[in-house]
């Protein structure tokens, strides 16, 4: 009963969260207002666009009852700008979306996958939190919805692989402290580099402290030694303790 | 603030009550998978969840039987978001079951002690989950094994030589946050490490230097990812 499965994400996860997206639809057919559970759904009547959740949007792809809208960040235009900005800029991520202004009120603010960062209108030149999931899930379903879907699934790619590289190399600067800043990280990255990235920090942290409790042991033991008169051996010691290391 | 900061306003204003419950539903799983320790039972919002999904449910069968088209396509939109609802709740319990399964007496401890506070750590029903879980544990134990030691050596919570039975979850461990609001200066105890969080930012960092911060057991100014 319990869940079998260790911290974080698995990436069937993240795509179902990448899932409640909201995407651009052209409605083929007629569908009345639907009370759902996270929320209403407004009448579908063509021709007039709509925006759904993205699990709706391929539901009604795959049975042929709407055109998906592929977000404006997602064409060779968009995608190229930002590949070359990944490139130039070795150190970090393509800077995220802007963020909505904060609500004044003490209502939470709203975060990825609720941002309308996929929408028609959404903003062109910043790869939105769920990219990766959001292009692939779109390429697979709605192909013919795109311009040039090959040149789209090849900038993705290599997209990924320039990014891949990056969190990669961010290991370096790891320590055990924590303390380490990814902003313009993408969902399906987070997911993927989770065990790793933590499991490094977490690896150092328990090595600190290993090697402060030996190192306060040795302090204990000098101390004891110095009282009882034996301060001569203490160097040999520690000698034979380094060669053991 | 020009026209358009103002209008997303309004619109965030405007968000239907069963939007923002799914939004905090999505954003206490997504925490729960993450976070190294139990978070306090979201009372409210899984009360309403509940009776929203039971509700649904009674629709879907009173409209089962309709077989005119355009009713059954309705229906699977409907059903299908159920099965959506059905598996971040089931997820999210089985989270929790995991976490008091792992650590049960110092879960046990910790919810005694929340007891006063505005949202105790389990539900009423993980309360008892846990509780007759150990009972049948202890009994099993004792009538195998612990039955024949010295009642001495019969405890199971024992911390006599400095060191505590009871296991702990690992409260230093990393975890991925989203800065939800400016947070300003977090420091990291133990380490002489500072650093400024800011809204939108991303970090990787010890879960007990951003915990009084956290959605669910802090200011909410941080979410985890």
């Amino acid at each position: 009963m319990a869940l079998p499965l260790p911290p974080g994400l698995t990436p069937p996860e993240i795509a179902f969260l990448c899932e409640m997206e909201l995407i651009t639809i052209i409605p083929r057919q007629r569908l009345e207002g639907l009370e759902l559970l996270g929320g209403p759904l407004k009448p579908l009547n063509p021709p007039h666009r709509t925006n759904i959740p993205l699990w709706l949007a391929l539901l009604l792809k795959r049975q042929r009852r709407a055109n998906i809208i592929p977000p404006p960040w997602l064409n060779t235009h968009s995608l190229t700008a930002i590949l070359d900005h990944e490139i130039e800029n070795e150190e970090t991520f393509s800077p995220p979306p802007r963020l909505p202004p904060q609500p004044s009120n003490n209502t939470l603010p709203t975060s990825p996958p609720f941002l309308l960062t996929s929408t028609a209108d959404a903003a062109p030149d910043a790869l939105p939190y769920h990219w990766l999931e959001l292009g692939e899930m779109l390429l697979e379903a709605a192909s013919d919805d795109f311009e040039e879907p090959d040149n789209v699934r090849k900038l993705l790619r290599g997209l990924r692989e320039v990014r891949m590289a990056k969190l990669r190399s961010g290991v370096d600067v790891l320590d055990s402290g924590g303390g380490f800043k990814m902003n313009g990280v993408g969902g399906m990255e987070v997911g993927e580099g989770r065990s790793f990235i933590t499991g490094v920090i977490d690896g150092l942290r328990l090595d600190r402290k290993i090697a402060a409790s030996r190192e306060q042991q040795r302090k204990d033991r000098d101390r004891e030694e110095l009282e009882n008169g034996y301060s001569g051996t203490a160097g040999d010691y520690d000698d034979d303790e380094m060669d053991m290391q | 603030m020009d026209i358009d900061d103002l209008l997303a306003e309004v619109a965030v204003d405007s968000t239907p009550q069963e939007t923002r419950d799914l939004q905090e539903l999505t954003r206490c799983w997504v925490a729960e998978r993450v976070a190294p320790e139990i978070l306090p039972w979201p009372k409210d919002l899984m009360d309403s969840v509940l009776e929203r999904i039971q509700r649904q449910i009674e629709l879907v069968e009173d409209q089962t039987g309709n077989m005119e088209p355009k009713t059954n396509f309705k229906l699977i939109i409907i059903q299908t978001e159920l099965e959506r609802f059905k598996f971040l709740v089931r997820s999210f319990l089985r989270a929790r079951i995991k976490k008091i399964d792992a650590h049960p007496l110092h879960i046990k401890t910790q919810h005694a002690a929340s007891l006063d506070t505005l949202y105790p750590l389990l539900s009423s029903t993980e309360h008892q989950y846990l509780t007759s879980h150990q009972s049948l544990l202890s009994s099993h134990y004792s009538s195998s094994f612990l039955g024949q030691f010295p009642a001495s050596l019969q405890r199971l919570d024992d911390t006599t030589g400095g060191i505590s039975m009871v296991d702990k979850p690992e409260e230093d461990k990393a975890v991925f946050v989203r800065a939800l609001r400016d947070v300003g200066e977090v420091f990291v105890e133990g380490t002489d490490r500072k650093f400024e969080i800011k809204r939108g930012d991303v970090w990787v960092v010890r879960w007990s230097a951003i915990r009084q911060w956290a959605v669910g057991t802090g200011t909410g100014d941080v979410e985890l990812i």
